[in-house]
């Protein structure tokens, strides 16, 4: 135990203290007992490279049951349940998440399961359609008319990047030529497709627009690339994380001076810390934190997002993303929707969340669309915040209508979604 | 103990592991009957892998021979409605096929140089897979793949995946088959030339062997058999993508045969199913699994560095001191080097 910095004393302490707390554990279980208990399924990446996209919602989800439950849980008919989470880690494969999805139905029982989404929903899809077993995912693009029980109920990725582009486009109307890359897959392809419709109904000339290998661990040529097509705008798609990161520290280092925009822009506080404050000033992507004063509106639907972030930042700090707290949205919406129907069964809260096509998303009213882009209308679309760093913090400077920007300027969406392949209908 | 009670000990050992095989489905919960299809899956993948290296050459591009399978059985059922039970074999003729001619750049390397021109030529084809939309799919790859179905004789058409025993009871056979086929191999004459090519390869080829040509058949069968898992995995599981295929899952494979141990037919097999099964016992630990199952390969390679196929030895040899003095040599088993 030397390398530990433990002796023997202090290890047999602790173990007993842990065997202790762990039995205390068990005794409140115990106490909680008499109950009624609703199980939900959290299937995502909690290991691997895109651990980043699941991890961190598992922890918010913890959060807001805690919250939930202390505030007396679901109350269904009167009587309250309270929300138990079921994890399992898919590793982003589809013949784990397979194996997952049959745990946590035929063995935890659970009435409703929490996807990513992305390359392992295909191997959940015929085995949650048997079942009819209600799942959400964060990406639409999983959506299809043979997914009736699939919904998107936290964001429609990555359609709501229009609205930053828009925004952008409205305040700087001086910026007139955009760089942009992203990685070659699920994600990538898409968000591309978004962004170039975007900025083509913006009028802003795309000078570079290239994918990358998902494998690349140098940005450094990607960036140089970029910035030799003389960009007045930086465009980062939605690459993942790390990418963003490196992508970022990269325009930093060779001199970049304009603006960048990004679909996500996860732990920004060590961007600012790796570049500069006056670097980062500016910088808009999508994605709030919930300290946030227009999180406090009235329109918000999700119960206390203040506590929720400040209870996150202090029991994870540094870790608050994207996916933080969409996972706990998902839920706030699902809570809802089963206390309105009076019942935990699947089909039951699917009815009671689409009844009349309308439905309430977390930054408001919303309605479930998307039958032209993903063959059924399971994507709950509405308000989506803009988001920019503004003193070395991120702040919405506007909440914007993706519904609008659609009505307008569907024909061009539509026109590179087809382009590269990812209508419903195109996607193999 | 003469030979024949030896044969007839074997021969009981084999039917009590498929009573337990044949039993296991009614046994388990059904998740966990899904776990063990994928665990026969990766029983073929690992022991093809051991064929291979019983030439002494190790590899890089296994994974990438078993989307071979996947990717052209899925592609030939799919897109060309051929029968699946016809695109199945037709995914390891092919895996077989590349492996014939990338042995011809490949075996002009050997150790460190072979192994990193395998994954060389591994990352193209899966970078192959990842550019091409038609037929790959690009990075998503290929959905909605269809599943083997079996019509019998005035009964409705059964889909195979559904209920999961079907498919359970159709892997297991295969496996078997695929298993007592290497393990033939292993035993002819073929597999003596490979294991001279191991251990003396200048010598083999001064007696008139021709090592490249058993290097070769070696790795043509094993990414044979490897194509045979794939298109198992791709016809379950209805979906692949070239990450599938990339170097974590062949890092699995290397670990779960250096765990298991390759001096035995037997090694890999207790390697992939004793790391599995550890893997998903620690489901409940989430994130921390990684770390667990890390400090668990570190203990075993550091105490048991011929594998876990050396444990029985091992632990005779820890009675023998403890009890005192060594047994007499017709009571100690086999080191682990016997080929069984």
């Amino acid at each position: 135990m030397k390398g530990l910095g433990v002796n023997r004393r202090q290890f047999l302490g602790g173990t007993a203290a842990g065997l202790a707390l762990a039995g205390s554990t068990k005794l409140t279980r115990r106490a909680f007992a008499a109950d009624k208990v609703v199980r939900i399924g959290f299937l995502a990446p909690l290991t691997g490279e895109v651990a980043a996209w699941g991890l961190p919602g598992l922890y918010g989800c913890q959060i807001w049951a805690e919250q939930v439950n202390a505030a007396g849980g679901v109350n269904i008919n009167g009587e309250p349940h309270r929300i138990e989470f079921s994890s399992y880690d898919d590793e982003y494969l589809a013949d784990k998440a397979l194996q997952g999805a049959q745990k946590l139905v035929l063995e935890d029982d659970v009435k409703f399961i929490m996807m990513l989404g992305g390359d392992p929903w295909p191997g959940v899809q015929p085995f949650a359609n048997r079942a009819k077993m209600l799942v959400s995912t964060l990406l639409p693009s999983d959506l299809s008319p043979d997914t009736p029980y699939l919904i998107a109920p936290a964001e429609v990725h990555p359609i709501y990047n229009v609205t930053g582009v828009e925004w952008l486009a409205e305040q700087r109307p001086e910026l007139k030529t955009v760089a942009m890359c992203a990685q070659e897959d699920a994600l990538g392809l898409p968000s591309i497709a978004t962004y170039r419709a975007a900025f083509e109904a913006a009028g802003i000339d795309i000078v570079y627009d290239k994918f990358f290998d998902i494998s690349t661990t140098d940005f450094a040529p990607i960036m140089t690339a970029m910035l030799a097509s003389n960009p007045d705008i930086i465009c980062l798609d939605t690459a993942y994380p790390d990418f963003v990161n490196l992508l970022t520290e990269q325009a930093f280092l060779q001199g970049f001076k304009g603006q960048m925009i990004s679909c996500t822009c996860d732990n920004y506080q060590q961007i600012v810390d790796k570049t500069s404050p006056e670097f980062m000033e500016g910088f808009v992507f999508q994605f709030p934190d919930f300290d946030d004063p227009a999180m406090q509106q009235e329109q918000i639907n999700f119960s206390n997002p203040k506590a929720f972030y400040e209870t996150y930042q202090s029991r994870y700090p540094g870790t608050w993303s994207a996916v933080s707290w969409e996972y706990a949205a998902i839920m706030e919406q699902w809570k809802n929707a089963a206390e309105k129907a009076g019942s935990v069964e699947p089909l039951d809260v699917l009815e009671a969340m689409t009844e009349g096509g309308k439905g309430q998303h977390v930054f408001g009213p919303a309605t479930w669309w998307g039958e032209e882009l993903f063959g059924i209308d399971n994507a709950l679309v509405g308000d989506w915040p803009v988001v920019a760093i503004r003193d070395g913090k991120a702040q919405i400077q506007e909440f914007r209508s993706i519904p609008a920007w659609w009505d307008k300027h569907k024909d061009l969406l539509l026109k590179h979604m087809s382009d590269l392949g990812q209508l419903w209908d195109q996607r193999t | 103990m003469r030979k024949s009670d030896n044969t007839l000990l074997r021969w009981l050992g084999l039917a009590a592991l498929a009573a337990l095989v044949a039993a296991l489905p009614f046994i388990v919960h059904p998740y966990q009957l899904i776990f063990l299809i994928f665990l026969l899956i990766n029983i073929i993948l690992v022991v093809s892998y051991r064929f291979v290296t019983i030439t002494g050459e190790w590899s890089l591009i296994h994974v990438v021979m078993m989307g071979v399978g996947a990717y052209t059985s899925a592609i030939l059922a799919k897109d060309l409605d051929l029968s699946v039970w016809l695109a199945m074999p037709l995914g390891g003729v092919a895996a077989a096929l590349i492996a014939y001619v990338l042995s011809f750049p490949l075996f002009r390397m050997k150790g460190f140089y072979f192994l990193i021109g395998s994954f060389a030529a591994g990352e193209a084809i899966r970078l192959t897979w990842n550019q091409f939309r038609e037929p790959f799919g690009g990075p998503k790859g290929i959905k909605l793949i269809p599943s083997p179905e079996l019509t019998l004789p005035g009964l409705e058409t059964i889909d195979l995946t559904f209920p999961p025993i079907n498919y359970y009871f159709l892997t297991a056979i295969i496996m078997a088959l695929c298993l007592w086929i290497m393990y033939r191999l292993e035993k002819s004459r073929i597999g003596l030339t490979l294991n001279a090519i191991h251990w003396k390869d200048v010598l083999a080829e001064s007696v008139g062997v021709d090592v490249w040509r058993y290097r070769m058949l070696a790795f043509v069968t094993g990414s044979f058999f490897a194509g045979i898992a794939g298109a198992l995995l791709a016809h379950y599981i209805g979906t692949i993508n070239p990450d599938r295929f990339g170097l974590a899952m062949m890092l699995y494979v290397l670990v779960w045969t250096i765990v298991g141990g390759t001096a035995t037919f037997a090694g890999p097999i207790i390697g992939v199913v004793a790391l599995s099964v550890l893997d998903e016992a620690f489901r409940a630990f989430d994130q921390f699994r990684p770390a667990i199952y890390g400090v668990l390969l570190i203990l075993t390679v550091r105490f048991l560095p011929n594998g876990l196929e050396a444990l029985p030895a091992k632990l005779l040899g820890l009675r023998d001191r403890l009890t005192g003095g060594p047994r007499t040599a017709a009571e100690r088993p086999r080191p682990a080097s016997g080929g069984e």
